[in-house]
This record gives structure tokens, sequence and C-alpha cells, in this order.
């Protein structure tokens, strides 16, 4: 089977605008994270959130996209994959090619329009301009018409997995010969929905979130996107190359809804089953870009599920603590940065860390360091216990 | 190949736990609702949580996953394909929202807002740990399930995967549909859903489940192919139709019945036009709309169909558009011309998407 390669990346959150902005605040350490007056909720202002500080206006000028029906998550999506077509350098014949997949992933898509939303299912209007902006597709309908993709099209959604999820069906759409090239990523913006949710949960922390640190109270929102051009190694020559999608393991927790078991079977099946899938060893993995999302409930199992799985677990850390929790775009903007660790042979720091957690005892990263590495573990974990780790290595 | 090994379907039809197609049961008030089992299978205070989508698609897929248990089948991987699973759910957590101001709220809608609510239910029922995905991508969900499913067992060719399309009509998503002309204004029963030529459809729903892997023997029929296509244009469709047969039937070989996912609204006859016109005159064509009505994932219903369908004249006359269905044992194989033991599937979803599954119901 080819080798799938990262050929392109676009990325945008609360921290850049583009993979090297990205990079920049990652080495700098800097959070994110704020407390927004913005959003049109009641908790804007009082809980901390990684909104992208670019307006929905502004990001409709930029990408010169004035028709009704538009909501910030298309637009989010939209500039990322601009981005990435254009890093990659695809040109329009190979958009539109057969060969061509594009695979995207959204939780809130069209849901960031509450009142539109309310106002549409109680059918109080004749329709807003929304109506086909609500489904679960509806972003990967957006990108595909807006690139005009005949290849394979497709929308996963398995909650805060999903755009890891996204990724993974695009390479394997590459192995199997499927398509050639993909373009694969995930989106989500802050709303109304999510907020109230999660609030729900009780698992919005009031502060900024501390991953793996004893005292985390709880994740905080985020939103963003990342895409990537996926090619197989025979089409990439001359390209810039950034990383090897190397394996990727997919598992289930079948435990609960919204909570990991206590030994974390669904996260140390997914990384088992990725480095099978690599056909690595565990002492190969080198650094770990946890899902971290700073629960009390994930810290804890992620940690048990890496001592489970390697005894002795590698570096890692959460740039959750960066950048929030951002749904169906973090397992993206995640792998991005695990490309980002490879191309710059490089690790983040993980912020807010002051104590391990007693049980486990795992210290993440705490500084930016320059150190050789040749292969990096993405983890993303999601509600219904889909779980799945990517593997990246270096090119 | 991928081959279906086992299958269920709960759906607007007597269709579980056997089917009994004959006779057409009819819509009420433009909705064709699932007949819904006693799901005596299913953990009682389970049932009472879970949403409809949930239910049905427990419902079709446990009885299948017993059946392959009981014949030591372990199932390695559950993949999902659905338009709206927790569409409502969504919907009813906005109405908190709403209706609270955003305070103290109960987070049981949030929770099953997902649309992996169903593939993550049926893992957590059943204790599967192993591969489980859900597609989510409209009409073209269930397809993109089916080929994950395919690539997964080239990935590993002894595995089986439980493989699923299912959508629910809930009363609020409904509407979205409704307001964007999708369903029939006027009323309307389903045995005249090809009769009006007006635009929209009949919403319907229904859960459709197969066991699938790479082993022929014992298998009721074996999938030859899926492709996929995104187009607002009708030539473009049949283009690819031409396409798609050209690469998957050998020369001289034909297809025995063309289902048509034909569903009663004028603006999307042209697409189902287009792709009759470059079949054989004389191949007889069916329809299913007016059993299942419209959903993201009606194209499952319609694999189904052609799973369990014994092939010749078996099949329900109401399905039938044109054409006929020769007599069991009524076959003459004429030198040269293999027998065509296929069953050519075209659907499409709101005119944008479209999809063509060709299945071979007997390989012998």
């Amino acid at each position: 089977m080819s080798k799938v390669l990262v050929t392109g990346m676009g990325m945008i959150s609360s921290i850049g605008a583009t993979p090297e902005e990205n990079r920049g605040a990652l080495i700098r350490g800097e959070c994110g994270i704020t407390r927004s007056s913005t959003l049109p909720t009641r908790y804007a202002g009082v809980l901390p959130f990684g909104e992208v500080k670019v307006s929905t206006d502004h990001l409709k000028a930029r990408l010169n996209m004035h028709g009704p029906g538009i909501t910030r998550t298309a637009l989010l999506a939209l500039y990322a994959t601009n981005e990435a077509v254009s890093d990659a350098r695809l040109n329009a014949s190979q958009l539109a090619s057969f060969d061509t997949a594009l695979v995207s992933a959204s939780t809130v898509g069209g849901m960031c329009l509450m009142d539109e939303l309310y106002q549409d299912i109680h059918r109080q209007s004749h329709g807003s301009p929304f109506l086909a902006a609500y489904n679960a597709a509806s972003i990967g309908t957006c990108l595909q018409s807006a690139y005009g993709i005949k290849g394979i099209v497709n929308t996963i959604n398995t909650a805060c997995s999903s755009s890891a999820n996204a990724i993974l069906y695009g390479a394997k759409l590459i192995r199997h010969g499927l398509a050639r090239r993909a373009i694969v990523g995930g989106v989500d913006s802050l709303s109304k929905f999510t907020i109230n949710g999660f609030n729900s949960l009780h698992i919005l922390s009031p502060e900024t979130c501390r991953p793996f640190d004893a005292g985390r109270k709880g994740l905080n929102l985020g939103e963003g996107a990342a895409f990537l051009v996926l090619e197989k190694e025979e089409d990439a020559e001359g390209k810039k190359i950034y990383a090897e999608l190397a394996g990727y393991g997919n598992a289930n927790d079948a435990y609960h809804p919204s909570s990991l078991s206590g030994e974390g079977d669904g996260p140390y099946l997914a990384m088992k089953e990725a480095l099978s899938n690599a056909e690595l060893r565990i002492d190969q993995i080198d650094f770990i870009n946890a899902h971290g999302t700073g629960t009390e409930n994930n810290d804890e199992v992620e940690s048990r599920a890496m001592l489970r799985l390697f005894g002795s677990p590698p570096l890692f850390a959460s740039t959750k603590s960066n950048i929030g929790h951002t749904l169906g775009a973090s397992g993206a903007i995640e792998a991005a940065y695990s490309v980002l660790n490879l191309t710059h042979q490089e690790v983040y720091a993980g912020l807010h860390f002051t104590r391990p957690i007693p049980q486990t005892m795992l210290r993440p990263v705490t500084e930016h360091k320059k150190i050789p590495l040749r292969h990096v573990m993405s983890n993303s974990f999601g509600f219904g216990g889909n779980c799945t780790s990517l593997i990246f290595s270096k090119a | 190949m991928l081959y279906i090994h086992l299958t269920a379907c709960i759906s607007p039809q007597s269709s579980f736990p056997e089917a009994s197609l004959d006779h057409l049961q009819r819509s009420a008030d433009n909705k064709l609702r699932v007949i819904e089992p006693l799901y005596e299978g299913l953990p009682q205070q389970a049932l009472r949580r879970m949403a409809k989508v949930v239910r049905i698609g427990a419902g079709a897929a446990l009885p299948l996953i017993r059946q392959a248990g009981a014949s030591c089948l372990p199932i390695d991987g559950i993949i999902i394909g659905t338009g709206n699973a927790g569409m409502e759910q969504s919907i009813q957590f906005v109405q908190q929202i709403v209706d609270h101001a955003e305070g103290i709220l109960s987070p049981g809608d949030f929770v099953q807002s997902t649309p992996n609510i169903v593939g993550s239910q049926i893992s957590a029922l059943t204790k599967n740990k192993k591969y489980n995905i859900t597609h989510v991508h409209g009409g073209l969900a269930f397809e993109n399930a089916l080929l994950d499913a395919a690539m997964q067992v080239m990935e590993h060719p002894t595995h089986t995967y439980l493989l699923g399309g299912v959508d629910e009509i809930g009363t609020y998503n409904y509407n979205i549909d409704f307001l964007e002309g999708w369903y029939k204004k006027e009323a309307l029963s389903n045995h005249q859903l090809y009769e009006r030529g007006t635009p929209g459809s009949l919403v319907g729903e229904g859960a459709a489940m197969f066991l699938v892997n790479q082993q022929e023997q014992g298998a009721l029929a074996g999938i030859r192919g899926v492709a996929t296509l995104h187009a607002d244009d009708p030539a473009p469709v049949a283009e690819r139709l031409g396409w798609f047969l050209d690469n998957h039937l050998a020369e001289g070989e034909q297809i025995e019945l063309f289902l048509s996912g034909e569903n009663g609204d004028s603006r999307l006859s042209p697409f189902y036009e287009a792709c009759e016109e470059i079949l054989a005159a004389e191949l007889p064509i069916a329809r299913f709309k007016h059993m299942s009505g419209e959903y993201p994932t009606a194209s499952a219903f319609a694999l189904w169909l052609a799973s369990i369908w014994p092939g010749g004249a078996d099949l329900p006359g109401h399905m039938l558009k044109r054409g006929a269905l020769p007599l069991p044992g009524g076959e003459t194989s004429e030198p040269g011309i293999k027998m065509g033991r296929n069953v050519l599937i075209y659907n499409t979803y709101k005119g944008m998407q479209h999809s063509f599954m060709l299945l071979s119901r007997s390989f012998h």
C-alpha cells in the first residue's frame, strides 16, 4: 500500500490564523482562552473561551462570501481549506478530478444559529436562509460545492473524535486506491448550543483549563478549523512534504455516553491499534499530543491508558491548554500540531500545570524544547466512547 | 466483494422480523412511520431512555449480532450511516435553552444529540470495543458506511462488520425539510406517490442492518460496487452510471432489475429518466420509496430489499414500474450471455447527492 503523506495544511484557532502563527504562539506558550464578551450567550464574560479573534463579517469579506445562508462554521472551514489547498498547490483540474476526496467533520455545523433554527423548527416564518445549514452534512456540502469536488465526499460525526476519524477515512481511501489525494479536516464554532450542553454536564472550567493537573476543574470550549491535504507518496514527488500519516486506530469504550471507563479500554485499544496499524513498537513513539481536555474523568483515564500501554509513557502534553476544546475541529487541529512537532523537531509546553494527578503521577511537558522526534501520536476521544489515535511520522 | 450474510430492517412496511411486503402499508398524514416491534431483545430500562432512532437502530441490529454470536461469528466493528440521528434531541435541547433562558438544563438531550448515538449505543449494549464510526454525509451517509466496511474487510479479510443505515422522522426536523420544499404540500397517500407530478415527496424513516464480510459461502448477496457523486444536473449522473456499469459488469453481462429511488418529486424525475435511458429498454424497473418514504439513508432500505429478493416474479406487484419479471424456473440461458442476477440501485437525495450500488444476489 502507498504511504500517505501530508502535503498541505491550513488552520485557524484562537492563537493564530496560519500554521506559522499557531507555531509561534505555541513556542511562546500563549493561551488564546479569554473571557469573551462578544458571544451571544449569558456565559459571555463569565466563562473563558478559546474564541477565534476574527469576526464573522471579516471572514465573509476575506473569503468574498456574501451570499445568504453562510454560517461562521462554514466560513472557518472554507478559510482553513483554502489555505490547505493552496499550500499543497492543488490546481483546479486536480480538485475536479474523480480521484480527489473530501472528508470533513463538524459537530455543531449550523446549530450555531440558535435563533434562526428555533424559528424554522416551529415554522414561524417561510423559512430562514439557513434551512440547508442545520444538517450534519452542511459543512461538507458547502466545501464540496466551493471546490467542485467530484470524488468521494464524506462527513463523519463521532462527537469529539470526528475530525480524527475524517483524517483516518481519507487515509484509508488513499491506501485502498479509492482516491489519490484527500482534503481532510474539521471545524466547529463556539455556539450557545455546545456552551449550554457542556455547562449542563458541569464540565466547563470557570478558569483556564489545566490538563493533567491535580486541581483541574474542567474544559474550556474553543473554536477553529484545520484541514490537511493527504497525497499518496507517488504523487508527492517534488512537493513540500510535512510528514507521513503512518497509522490509525479506532476503538469504542463501550461504557457510558458521556464519560470514559475507569481503565480506559477505548483509549488503550485505540492507541494500541494505531501502533499495530503503523507497525511500530511502544518505544518508538516520541511524543503524544494527548486528548487532555482538563476534565476530571478524561485526564485521569487517559493517563491510566497511557500507563497501561506504554508502562513508562513518552513525553506528552495537551494543546487544549492553549486553545480549549474545539470539538469537531480538535482532532484535525491537534493533527496539524503533531505535524508541526515533527517538521520543526520540537515539543510545546502544556500550560497551567502545577501538580500531577496523585493516582497516576504523570507530568506533561511544560516547556518548549527542541528534541529529535520520529513518531508522534495524536489522541481524540468523544462522547459515545468513540476513541481514535493517529500516528504521524517524520517524512 | 462485500458479502451480506444476515440482514434485518425495521421500516414502515411489514419487514421485521420477517418480511411480508405484498400488502402495502399506507402512509398517514403524509408520513410513512416505522412499524415498531416490541423490542423483546432490548433491555427494557435502556429502551425507555432511547430516542426512536436508537430504538429502531438497535432493535434491528441486536438480533443480527446475537445470531452471529450463536454461530461464533465475532463482530469486528460497527459502521453506521445516518442523516439525522441526534437531530431531534439537538432540537429538544435548543428548546430547553430557550425555555429556561440558558439556566439550569438537563443534560440528557445534549448527551443524545450527537449522530453517533446509534452506533455507540449498539456498542455499549453488546460491549463491542472494536472499530466504531458514524458517517453522516446526508444522502450518501449509508454509501460511505458501505465503502468503509469494504475497506475494513480489505484490510482485515477475516473480519465481519455490522453495517447499517438509520434515520427517523422527527417532529421538528421534518419542519426544516418541509420549509425547504422537500415534502408534498398537498395531502397524498403513498399508493399514489408517483402519480402527482408535483414537487416534494413523502417523508419516511427506517433502520436497515447488515452483517458483512468477505466470505462468499452462505451469503445472501454480494455487493459488487458502489459509487457516489455530487451533481445538480442529470447529464453527469447518467455519464457516471455508464462508467460504473462498464467498470463492474463483465462483457455481455446483464442487469436483472433496476431498483429506482424515484420519490414522486417532479423536480427529481429527470435524474431517474436520464439513468433509465442508458439502460436496456426491456430492463424491468421497480421502485421502493412508496414503501419506505424519503429519508437520507433510504438507499439502505433498497439494499435490504435487493438482498432478500429471491429473484424472478417474486417481487410485490406494487413495486414494478415497467417490464415483466420471469416466473420462477422460467429463466432461459442464451448461449454466450451470462444470466443477469444483478440488481442495480440508483438513488438521489435532493437532486444533489447520487449513488449507484450493484448487488449480485446469486453467485454460484
